[in-house]
């Protein structure tokens, strides 16, 4: 059967820090509302909404009874995915492909000012096996460095520079945080600038059945095993599978994709999704990440991070770079074909990819 | 699992933990200011959407109804009429030795209503309470000795 | 709905106050094998699993699905409406389908509330916290704020809820999923003491674990397999201020408007113009008997006026249409499961497959899920026939 082709029509995102002139549903309100004047859209026209939000992130046990209405949920179907803002993306596009809604809210939001997302990282782990360690959510990206390392050995120079064009992209990036936020304890090897940079960030886009300039090429989900010392954290393959079922979807290659979005809590996972994706040849992850002028223009992690808004965040780039609306961070030649990966707690158990193509 | 190197008896772990972390919550202009309000005049405020006209009390930054910004802050009265409620009965951690009472009352000039304790009703006889208060029964608004900026600065006592 | 599709297998674990020996991985195998089985078919048909988790505070454990439901090698995520998880789940799942992504769906709901030795502050901290939370909120008294205002404007009395969770007791005898039933008397209830008046302890459901698990298939998938076709699935969100609810145009805070509105346009997919008379069966969770009158006339079972007098005749049994023949959410109440279970258990009636709570002649049941602040609400029918 054809599903219905599903049209993106405007992205809206705020990034700050600790800005006590608003509560978390202040924000989001305020970022959906710019979302559907970007989309010359009215709330009243809208008939899906689906949010991704996280309890624990948003310190409030059940986070969508009390935020769902600031993004315009009143007497709509509205659905909260509890995962990455990319699968609330996805899922918006299948009921608009069902045939189930025209007019859809996507909206994502992580406030890490409020609360201690490191912390709650934590209580993620195996309470009988893994808890104990005292593990934390970064502290996955540290094995999957030094995974990497034992592999390929020391990549020299390339570290430095993936991390010095990450940070100058990220600088230029008009969607990026300015201010100090807060540093997280980075285990050996991660170097702090690898790091995220915690923000508070909501992430809203319209999407529907009207046609418009950017439309959504293909979707792909795929899930790796459980444990994260069972999985192959160097390859990622799930990350793999997500972009070919997205591909699949969209009937063409990786290679008619213009621009990769990618996201990782850490440079090591922005960089080592280009082995996994077959853009860089194994062992050079980071030398390509930093000469690739088509992966994370706006700077990736570096630029904002908060769970769980940032596949959304990476879709609002994209759709910028395909309708010439990224600003500082806009590509010459602006993309035909751009490709958004999101991924979940825990080592980015679950991978999302999504390709947005201009119609 | 049926396994013949297993003891039947073998003891049942149960692994201890908590679940405490620290948040900031920050309220925002609007609730701020409704707080301010409460502890500074002593007064409730509303704001009012400017396009279904309701008068949302506590106030709110925008409409859940119509999505839309409030324009306005107006006080209401410090009477109002107890629409529901429950009196708590039973212990339980971290909540106020029962029995207490909850409520949602709209105040007088308000198009919503508020929750809030209502305080001085007799509570020695649960079901005699209950069925008193099924009335809709007026109520005032009582102001604590020493107000913090927080919802619990006040409280409901029926007139 | 685009697409034809139809429940072809459901598992479910026992339910019980905390399964102790047993990790939550392994709850979840047993009712995710159960419900393969039941559907026969393989994992590898499978495109498609979606968990249903509700707030992770009470397993204690984040992102406790990642572990336990996300299969390698099949797309996977999680929904999370709190207590209509279970529900929001299954349509995500139809969504999927209705699609053309995949032609199964594998939706799977898992409880571990016993984990929470202290569950109220757990519902206590669902509430907003700038305005609400302080007020020492629960969800129980939410249910009580609601069944005050059905005693003022429908006349329903402590009586009648007494001898409808008596009812409801009598039939979780019958339901094998249950691991100790409670029998008690309308009596019982009334003696069992006030947790939050009007609501006595003996007619709130019990702290529950356990996993449910159904597939969902695409009509070219269903074959010859038993089915219970979904010729109607809805769902529905509403503002959290309950102070705003009270008395709107739409209707009253008990009138639940979104389970009207959702129930009425899934009674439009399935061609259903009269549900008093055509439907046979409902299951409406409701995990105290209060807020189980609640749902009769937003399912458009009786009159709004008539719910004491309906209630009276399901506990004298003189109802035409079985309600919760499963016993509900009373006798068993997996927060994270509990919607998705009202929907398993339409499925195993239409499908003949209730074993001993097996009602006669169900061809047309509806399943009805409430989440948040009574604020999510999801309304599917299911029959026998797929159209």
């Amino acid at each position: 059967m054809n599903a219905r082709p599903v049209y993106l029509h405007g992205a809206a995102t705020s990034v700050g820090w600790g800005d006590s002139r608003r509560s978390l549903t202040d924000m989001i309100f305020a970022t959906v509302t710019d979302a559907l004047r970007q989309s010359d859209a009215h709330m009243d026209a809208v008939d899906s909404v689906v949010i991704a939000a996280h309890d624990l992130i948003d310190g409030r046990s059940l986070s969508s009874m009390v935020t769902a209405p600031a993004a315009g949920s009143y007497l709509k179907d509205e659905m909260r995915v509890d995962e990455d803002g990319l699968v609330a993306a996805s899922f918006a596009a299948a009921r608009i492909e069902a045939g189930e809604a025209r007019l859809s809210v996507v909206a994502a939001w992580g406030r890490a000012s409020e609360g201690a997302p490191d912390s709650v990282s934590r209580v993620g782990f195996d309470p009988a096996f893994e808890k104990p360690l005292g593990l934390q959510e970064l502290d996955i990206s540290a094995v999957r460095l030094s995974a990497w390392l034992a592999r390929y050995g020391d990549p020299g120079d390339s570290r430095a520079a993936a991390t010095a064009a990450r940070s100058m992209r990220a600088g230029r990036s008009p969607r990026a945080l300015r201010v100090p936020s807060r540093d997280s304890v980075l285990a050996y090897p991660l170097r702090q600038a690898e790091g995220p940079k915690w923000a508070d960030i909501v992430v809203a886009m319209i999407i529907g059945a009207a046609p418009s300039p950017v439309r959504v090429g293909g979707v792909g989900h795929a899930t790796d095993l459980p444990r994260p010392g069972e999985r192959d954290l160097v390859g990622m393959p799930a990350l793999r599978q997500s972009a070919e079922m997205a591909l699949r979807g969209s009937a063409r290659g990786i290679d008619s994709i213009d621009l990769f979005e990618i996201d990782g809590m850490t440079l090591v996972e922005e960089a080592l999704a280009l082995e996994s994706l077959g853009l860089a040849a194994p062992g050079h992850a980071f030398e390509h990440y930093a000469l690739a002028e088509n992966v994370n223009r706006a700077g990736g992690s570096a630029a904002a991070w908060c769970y769980p808004a940032m596949g959304l965040m990476r879709l609002a780039e994209c759709f910028h770079q395909l309708s010439g609306t990224a600003g500082a961070t806009q590509l010459d030649t602006a993309p035909r074909r751009a490709m958004a990966i999101g991924s979940s707690p825990l080592g980015a158990q679950t991978h999302t990819a999504v390709v947005l193509e201009r119609a | 699992m049926k396994d013949v190197h297993m003891p039947n008896d073998v003891e049942l772990i149960t692994i201890p933990g908590n679940w405490n972390f620290d948040y900031r919550y920050f309220a925002g202009e609007t609730a701020s200011r409704f707080f301010a309000e409460l502890k500074n005049s002593r007064r409730i405020m509303g704001t009012r959407c400017g396009k279904c006209r309701r008068l949302l009390v506590p106030a709110r930054t925008f409409c859940e109804a119509c999505y839309v910004e409030t324009v306005s802050w107006e006080p209401v009265g410090e009477e109002g009429t107890l629409e529901v409620f429950t009196i708590v009965a039973a212990a339980f951690p971290g909540m106020p030795p029962p029995p207490f009472v909850i409520g949602y009352v709209t105040l007088d000039g308000a198009d919503t209503s508020i929750a809030n304790f209502i305080k001085g009703v007799d509570l020695s006889d649960i079901h005699a309470a209950g069925k008193s208060l099924l009335s809709r029964p007026r109520v005032r608004t009582v102001f604590s000795a020493e107000v913090q900026g927080r919802i619990t600065d006040f409280h409901f006592e029926l007139i | 709905m685009s697409r034809r599709a139809a429940v072809v297998g459901v598992g479910q674990t026992q339910y019980r106050r905390r399964h102790s020996g047993r990790n939550t991985a392994e709850l979840v195998r047993e009712a995710v094998t159960a419900a393969l089985t039941d559907a026969q078919m393989d994992l590898d048909a499978i495109g498609l699993v979606v968990g249903g988790v509700a707030p992770d505070a009470l397993a204690g454990i984040d992102h406790v699905d990642m572990g336990s439901i996300a299969r390698p090698g099949i797309p996977y995520f999680r929904v999370n409406t709190g207590g209509a998880t279970g529900s929001s789940a299954f349509l995500a799942g139809l969504t999927w389908i209705a699609a053309g992504r995949c032609d199964a769906v594998l939706v799977v709901a898992v409880e571990r509330m016993g984990h929470a030795v202290t569950a109220p502050k757990v519902f206590n901290s669902i509430f907003d916290p700038i305005y609400e939370r302080d007020i020492s909120l629960s969800t129980l008294s939410m249910v009580a704020l609601r069944a005050t205002m059905m005693i003022q404007k429908y006349g329903y009395t402590l009586e009648q809820w007494a001898h409808l969770a008596a009812r409801n007791s009598e039939l979780s005898l019958l339901n094998d999923t249950l691991e100790s039933p409670r029998r008690f008397s309308a009596g019982d209830v009334l003696s069992s003491g006030v947790i939050s008046w009007p609501i006595h302890k003996l007619e709130i459901g019990p702290v529950s674990e356990g996993a449910c698990a159904m597939v969902i298939a695409a009509e070219n998938r269903v074959g010859s397999r038993p089915a219970a076709w979904i010729r109607g699935a809805s769902g529905l969100s509403d503002t959290y201020e309950m102070g705003s609810r009270i008395s709107r145009a739409e209707g009253a805070l008990v009138d639940v408007v979104t389970l009207r509105r959702c129930a009425a346009q899934a009674y439009r997919d399935a061609g259903v113009v009269d549900p008093a008379k055509e439907v046979d069966m409902v299951e409406i969770h409701a995990a105290c008997a209060s807020s189980e009158s609640m749902g009769y006339a937003p399912l458009g079972i009786c009159a709004p006026a008539d719910g004491p007098r309906f209630l009276d005749s399901i506990v004298d049994g003189t109802a035409r249409i079985a309600v919760n023949p499963s016993a509900g959410a009373q006798a068993a109440n997996p927060v994270s499961a509990t919607a998705m279970i009202r929907i398993a258990e339409c499925a195993l009636q239409i499908r003949g497959r209730a074993g001993r709570r097996q009602v006669d002649g169900i061809r047309l049941a509806v399943a009805t899920g409430q989440g948040g602040a009574t604020q999510f609400s999801t309304a599917v029918v299911l029959g026998a026939e797929p159209s």
